[in-house]
Formats: structure tokens, sequence, C-alpha cells
């Protein structure tokens, strides 16, 4: 076994059990800026985490403080139950993968993955035994004599994943480690890391811009933008149930139409568009009057186009552009009053012969039960 | 064919250079087989004379001190501005950055003349660390500076340091700080990642620095002849005294190629030695 | 609550080192500059009165007049030639491959190893032989074969910066390699070019050994004569005179520092 066996368990524990990361109002500025603000967050141990959001949302500066490499400015960082807000980086047992792998260019690959285990002062024998079984782990046995630039990329990463995971980290923090990988790859890569994390049951904070690899490796995901944590939630919720504007129109495609609030209970709303009526979650709209504009919004996949033309059935619009996707097709659909902004339709590509031509004349409806709201923003 | 406009344009004048450091170069090897005729600037028939003559005592002795200068001269300097370097490389604040590098590399841009003389003002027996040491108390008598040994070495360390941190700064500011971070997330504390990861990676600037401080002190002329005072030998003197006292060209140029073999053969053993350790910079 | 940053004992022994260090460096400007001003004529320390007086002999001693000109003329037309030697070889080398072209690199860095005597002694010895005498050309040439390295290495680091695309845009609009070498090459290098010449007039003014071989009383440089000065006289007009050296040194480097950023001329900030 490579991890510590109180941890050896694949599926995340329970919130209420020790968390293997917590963060308490943790703060970073640079200057005037503020890269991080108050960030409170709390890890189940074998979570599997992401931090999200895009490029200066402050996802890299939070791994940073949580691995040691930057002080923060206020708050309290906990790993494993232990305050470690002044702890070192080198005594805070964290394993890293680096977006670029940083392998020490001057050792062989078998010196690599040993170096967290000298430093411990682990005797010989057992750093030879360590070390095999985390080249095994990650299907590299054999490759211990060679230098880094001799492997390829993937390979590289893998040698970057055993040299973190030998040490039996507390937490295992990766930094967009697919990036540097080409996409076939990357495939490949995600769904083996994603194997060797849950065997180990290691817990796990992964940094990416990219919400396709989030939503598929991630046990939960904490959306950033702006130094701050928009939601935290798992992939399903993230993407059905986002929080905020920001998690709406960041996670996934999405169009915004505009409607009227009717009417509200304790979890759902009403809100008129044009002649219809959909549900949404009560929660974002709290607050509002029954009359306030709110913006809708909708996933491409979530409208569908009305057979026949009979008013109050959909909204009308003018197809603007078709694209071909393969897979699938695209309709951007132009909806003055509606809509500000082209609105986006998905369909399966199987009917794109059937599909409404650039010109045409289409009426839509929203036909799912995950739709939000949000209180319509000054323009 | 690729074209290659201008092709001559660029490489002739360069060229022409070229051509004139040869001749010159190939002069010395000429004068260096020639045999001296005593009060005269013409020189005799084919002889290797001029280098048996090399090995005689006071000129052997003049090599060795001569390479013993550089090699001392080279370790402190290292030992120097690899902090320098260091803090260069690694200050955070821009306007110390800036004053770290031009305190350190100004006196590059000095010369070897004005910065002898400053030195021959430092360590002469009325000078600054005597006066210093004097109206403290702790000696009565001037310590002995000039025109020894330590004294021309700490004015070579002088001259060599500013091309020393500006090799080393180069090195290091190409080592990736990720390594770092690496070592210390796997656990190795400020010491042990210095010892494993900066200081094998930065070996390249070290070997590079070492070299050209060795070849520079070798180069030196003024500071070993004012502040060694004629008490320390050192192979340039030696030839400027052969040429200009003696008139002894010959002579000044087989010690002057001597000279020259020996500088390339110690930056090739070097280079040689550290060939498996230099290969480490590259990624 | 936030807090203070964090400073191990180790990281405070750094910065007192490099302190100590950097005083180590300095020291020899400061102890020359009080020296220039002591009122006495001989080397002594701390001085007991102040004047100018060394200052005002400095600028008017005739060698030393004679030798700050032709440094100036000597420094003029070797950082200049230099320049366009190596401009042109550094777009050579940059561009194309041809015959000799690393023996001709090696042979032209070499002087960057080679002493500065030899180079000199050499130079001497072929001007005999050639039976042609030690005037300004010959003290150029030494110079030009010095500082040459330097401003080779300066301008590659600037073309090997500079985007590659730009010309090939140009040509593919329809300019000349001519008109682009003008308009687009050499325009974008400028920064470099005018380091690199800085670099070069610098060294070459200040540059002693192998002048010291090649010139004569004629064509002696400032270097030269501050050598055969602090040989027979021992009294602080040199401190005076390295004094102004000094500070017209620091001034220029900051301005370099202030206009091209002295660290990407060295090619010591991080990237």
């Amino acid at each position: 076994m490579l991890m510590r066996t109180d941890t050896g368990t694949a599926a995340p524990s329970l919130p209420e059990a020790r968390p293997a990361v917590q963060l308490d109002g943790v703060t970073k500025q640079f200057g005037d800026a503020t890269a991080l603000h108050e960030a409170w967050l709390k890890i189940v141990p074998g979570e599997f985490m992401t931090l999200l959001g895009p490029s200066g949302c402050g996802k890299t500066t939070l791994l940073n403080l949580i691995a040691g490499f930057l002080d923060a400015d206020a708050g309290e960082i906990f790993i494993d139950g232990t305050l470690v807000t002044e702890t070192p980086a080198h005594k805070r047992e964290i394993g890293i993968v680096f977006q670029n792998y940083a392998l020490f260019p001057h050792m062989t690959v078998a010196n690599n993955v040993a170096y967290g285990l000298k430093t411990r002062g682990v005797e010989a024998g057992e750093i030879k035994r360590r070390v095999d079984e985390a080249l095994a782990l990650v299907k590299l046995t054999g490759f211990g004599d060679r230098k880094p630039r001799q492997l390829s990329g993937g390979q590289q990463q893998r040698v970057a994943l055993a040299r973190a995971l030998v040490i039996r980290p507390k937490v295992l923090l990766l930094d967009e480690p697919f990036s540097a990988l080409d996409k076939n790859l990357r495939a490949a890569m995600q769904i083996e890391l994603k194997e060797i994390q849950q065997r180990l049951g290691v817990t796990t904070i992964f940094v990416t811009h990219d919400q396709a690899e989030a939503l598929s490796m991630s046990d939960r995901i904490a959306v950033m933008s702006a130094g701050r944590i928009h939601q935290i939630a798992g992939p399903q919720d993230i993407y059905r149930r986002p929080q905020d504007r920001f998690v709406a129109s960041f996670i996934g495609d999405a169009s915004v139409l505009t409607g009227k609030l009717l009417s509200a209970n304790e979890t759902m709303a009403q809100v008129a568009l044009g002649p219809l009526t959909v549900e949404v979650l009560a929660a974002p709209l709290a607050g509002l009057t029954a009359g306030a504009d709110v913006d809708l919004f909708v996933r491409p996949e979530h409208l569908i186009p009305v057979d026949g033309d009979a008013a109050g059935t959909g909204l009308p619009g003018t197809v603007r552009t078709q694209v071909f996707q393969g897979g699938h097709v695209d309709l951007y659909i132009d909806m003055p009053g509606y809509a500000a902004q082209p609105v986006l339709l998905r369909s399966s590509g199987a009917h794109a012969p059937s599909m409404p031509k650039t010109g045409d004349l289409i009426r839509i409806r929203p036909a799912s039960t995950d739709l939000v709201a949000f209180p319509r923003q000054g323009d | 064919m690729k074209q290659r406009p201008f092709l001559g344009w660029f490489v002739s004048p360069a060229a022409l250079v070229a051509l004139g450091l040869t001749a010159a170069m190939a002069a010395i090897l000429q004068y260096s087989v020639r045999a001296y005729v005593p009060g005269s600037l013409n020189v005799g028939g084919l002889t290797l004379d001029n280098f048996t003559a090399l090995l005689r005592p006071l000129y052997a002795w003049a090599f060795w001190g001569t390479i013993l200068l550089c090699l001392l001269t080279a370790v402190f300097t290292l030992i120097l501005a690899y902090p320098v370097a260091y803090a260069l490389v690694r200050v955070r604040s821009k306007a110390l950055k800036s004053f770290i590098l031009i305190a350190s590399v100004t006196p590059l841009f000095l010369g070897e003349v004005v910065r002898t003389y400053s030195w021959m003002i430092v360590l002469g027996n009325n000078g600054f660390i005597n006066s210093v040491l004097k109206s403290l108390g702790i000696i009565d008598r001037p310590l002995q500076m000039m025109f020894t040994t330590s004294g021309v070495v700490a004015a070579l360390v002088h001259v060599t340091m500013p091309i020393m941190v500006i090799m080393l700064a180069a090195g290091l500011s190409h080592i990736d700080r990720n390594y770092e971070k690496a070592a210390e997330s796997l656990g190795a504390g400020p010491v042990r990642r210095f010892m494993t990861i900066t200081l094998p990676l930065s070996m390249p600037g070290i070997v590079a620095g070492f070299s050209t401080a060795f070849a520079w002190t070798f180069s030196a002329f003024a500071t070993p002849q004012l502040i060694g005072g004629g008490k320390v030998s050192t192979v340039s003197t030696l030839v400027y005294q052969l040429g200009f006292a003696s008139f002894n060209f010959p002579f000044a140029a087989s010690l002057s190629l001597a000279g020259l073999v020996m500088t390339f053969a110690v930056i090739a053993l070097m280079k040689r030695a550290m060939r498996p350790v230099e290969r480490l910079g590259e990624q | 609550m936030s807090y203070p940053m964090r400073r191990s004992p180790l990281a405070v022994a750094g910065i007192l080192l490099v302190a100590a260090i950097l005083g180590f460096v300095m020291l020899p400007a400061v102890v020359v500059t009080i020296t220039a001003f002591n009122d006495k004529a001989i080397l002594a320390f701390p001085p007991q009165s102040y004047s100018w007086r060394w200052f005002e002999r400095a600028i008017s001693y005739d060698d030393f007049r004679k030798g700050f000109w032709n440094g100036l003329i000597v420094t003029a037309w070797a950082s200049t030639l230099a320049l366009i030697v190596g401009t042109g070889f550094a777009l050579a080398l940059h561009r194309y491959t041809f015959s000799l072209k690393s023996t001709l690199e090696a042979l032209l860095l070499s002087p960057l190893v080679i002493p500065h005597f030899t180079i000199g002694l050499g130079l001497l010895i072929l001007s005999a032989q050639l039976t042609v005498g030690r005037g300004y050309p010959l003290v150029v040439l030494a110079h030009v074969i010095l500082v040459l390295p330097f401003v080779l290495r300066s301008v590659f680091i600037s073309l090997k910066n500079l985007d590659g695309r730009l010309e090939l845009a140009a040509s593919s609009l329809g300019a000349s390699p001519r008109r682009v070498l003008f308009t687009i090459t050499l325009p974008l290098l400028v920064p470099g070019l005018v380091s690199g010449w800085l670099f070069a007039a610098i060294l070459s003014f200040n540059e002693f050994t192998a002048t010291l071989f090649v010139s004569n009383q004629a064509t002696q440089t400032l270097p030269v004569a501050m050598y055969n000065y602090v040989r027979e006289y021992a009294d602080p007009t040199l401190a005076a005179l390295s004094v102004i050296y000094i500070v017209v040194t620091a001034l220029l480097l900051t301005l370099a520092n202030f206009f091209f950023g002295l660290g990407k001329i060295l090619n010591v900030d991080a990237h």
C-alpha cells in the first residue's frame, strides 16, 4: 500500500469526518490586488476536489497557500486537523504535480522518485522497495535508470505523480497537470489518474481552467473568479443548479432569456417568458417581488423546437446561423424582445437534414426542470 | 540552393578582423622559434632555445605561481560572487535588484588601472585598512599587504567579481523555480534544497564563470605589476619585462605562447571534468 | 489577523553576507573618493584636510588631456567598427550556414580567453614585421578585436529575441531583402545595437594591457597615461581622476539600466 491505511477508502467520507484540508477565511494580497478573498473550504478525506476558474481567478494562489509556497495574509489553514498556516512547505507532507512536472533534470527517474524518501531519512532498502512500487503503480517499471529528458510527456507526468505519491502525502496537489499533453493522451491520463486516486483514496486538490476536465474527474468543484469562491458543489449540481450568474455562464453554454417573476414559494419560483411559464429554483431570486425582471439561463440542450406555429406554445425567433458540429447541430437564433444575444439551441446531429436553415422562422421553448434565473442585471 | 542575401557583406568585415587576429597569433608563433639577437630588434634563425629556457627555475616558478594565483583568485571569486548572484536573481524588490546589479557590475567598466590604483590606497602602509586597524588599536606597525601575493589576490578577486556574478546569475536565472518548489514539497529544507537542486543545476554557470575568471586573471597585468611591485612575478609581468626592458621578443613570444596553451589546456580540462555535470542544466 | 513575514536565521545570515560582499566590492571606490579630496600630497588615510586641488590637477595635467583625446578617438573608431563588423557577423550567424562558420565564430570569440598581453604582443610583432608604425590603426585594430565578442553577444541576443515572422511578413508584402534589412530588421535591433555599442565603447575606453603594448607616446590612451603616472608619482591626482571615472561610468550604467534594462542586456533576468 502506498497510502496511509486510515484513509484507504475509495469513497469520500461523510462531511462530518475530520477534514483533510480546511481553510478558514484565508486571504492573500499582492500589493493592492486581492488575489484571494476570505476562502472558506473543507475537503473531506479521500475527496477529489477541483479548483476551477479562469486564469487570474486565484486558484493557483490558493494551491500555493495550501502547499506553503505563499504565506497567507489572514486566515488559517489546517491539514489533517493540524494548524499549518505557519508551517514551512517542506514540513507539510504534501505531494505536488506541477504543470511542467518539474522533474529534476540532473537525476534519474528512480532518484527523482526517491528524493522525498531520502529527505525523510528512509533507509536504502525501503527506498528501493517503495520506488519500485511507485513506478509499478504508474506503469513505468524498468524506467528507473533513465533521465527525465529521455521520457515522453505522458511518461514524465507519471514520474511526477509517482514522486508525489511515494511519500504518502496527506494531500495531493495537481496544478494543471494535463495542459502540456496533447488531446488524446490527455483523456487517457485523466482516466488513469482518477483510477489511481480512487485506488489509493488520497485526498486530491486539482487546479484547472478546463471545465470538461473538472466535470468529469471531480467529486466536488469549487468554482472561482476574481479571488473568490463562488460555489462549492458536485459536478452535477454545479452544472444544473449554479448559484450565481458567474457559475451559470462560466460552466457549460447558456443563453440568457429575459422574463418576469410571477410568484415564488420556499423552493420554486414561476417565471413568465412571453406567453410561457417556467419553473425555476427560488433561492437565487430571494428578495425579488412579483413583476421583477429576471434573466433565465438556459442550456442549449434544454431548448427544443416547437412544431406548428400556434402562439403560446413557443417563443418566435429567426435562425441566424446553423453550425454542423458532427455529433450535434448548433442553431443560433435571433429572438428580439426575449434575448439580447442570439440564443443557442443544440440538437442531435442525426436531425441535421431536417433542421431549420439560416433565415427560417422557428418557435422554441425550454423543456427541462433544470432552469435557473437570476435578478436582472443593470445594463 | 537557398538564397543568402548580403552574406558577403555580413561576413567579410568579420573575416578581415579574424585575419588580423590570426596574423598576430602567427607572428607570435613565428617569433617564438627565432633566436634572440641581443641589442637588436631583429631576430635570428630558427631555434627551440626559447622553449628550453622556459624550463629554467625562474620561469617555471613564475608559471606555477601564476597558475596558483589564477586558481586562488577564481576560487575566492566564486565563493564571493555566488551569494551576490543568488541575491541578484532572487531578490523581489526591483530597486534592490538594480542596486545589486549596478554595484556589482560597475567595477567591470572601470578598467584595471583605476581598480588597481584604488586597491593600492586600500592596502598601502598608510592606506585604509592599516589606518583603520591602527586607530582601533589592533596593530601598532602597519601590516604589509602591498607587494604580497594575498594583496594581489584580493585586488584580482575584485577585478574578476563582476564577470563571475554575471555568468553565475545568467545560469541561476534559467533554473525553473518549480524544481525548488518540488523539492520543498518533498520535504527538503533550505540547505538540502540548495545542495541537491540549486547548486548542481547552476554548475554550467559555475564552470563558465570559473574558467573566465581564470583566463582574466592570467591576462591581468596592471594588478600584479603595481600591487605585486616586482615581488610577485606572473607570466604577464615577465612578458612585459622581456619585451620592453630587454627587447627579447622571441622569448616573450614563447612565454606568451606557453601561457596561451596552458590557458586553453586548463579551460579544456575544466570543461571536460565538468562535462557530466554541465549537462545537468539541459532540459 | 495577519502574519509577520517569516525570516529564518539562514535568510538573515544570507542578507548580511551579501551586504558584506557588496561592501568589499564598493570599498575601493569609497576609499578612493575620500582620498581624492585629501589636501596633502601623500597617499595617507584618513586625510587631515580637504581640497579640490587634485581634481584641478587631474583635468589640467597634459598627459591626461592627451590621453583622454587619444582614448576618445580610438574608442569612437573601435566601437563603431566593432558594431558594424559585429552586427553583420551576428546577422550571418543567425540566418545562414556557410563554410568556416564555426571556425570564424570561435576565432572571433577567442579574445575572451586569450590574454590581452598576448594579443598586444602579437600585434606589436606583426606591426614590426610589416614595418608599419605603432599608429592609431594598430591601436584601433587591437580594440576592435578585444571588444568584438561583447558586441556579437549583445546583437546576437537581440536577434534571437526578434520575431522572424516580421521579416517574413515584410517580404511577403513585396519588400526586397535590402528593404527588409533597413526598414524592419535593423530598426527593431536598435536597442541591442545601442547597448552593444555602449558596451564596446566603455570597454575600449578602459582597455589597458593590450594598449600598453601597441601604443606609443603619441597614441597612448588615458589608462596608459594613468599607469605611467602612478609609476612616477604618489599624489592623489589619480584618485581624483578615478572618482571622475567612477561617477561617469556609474551614471552611464544607470542610464543604460533605465533605458534598456541592464539585466536583459547581461542576460541575467529570469524568464
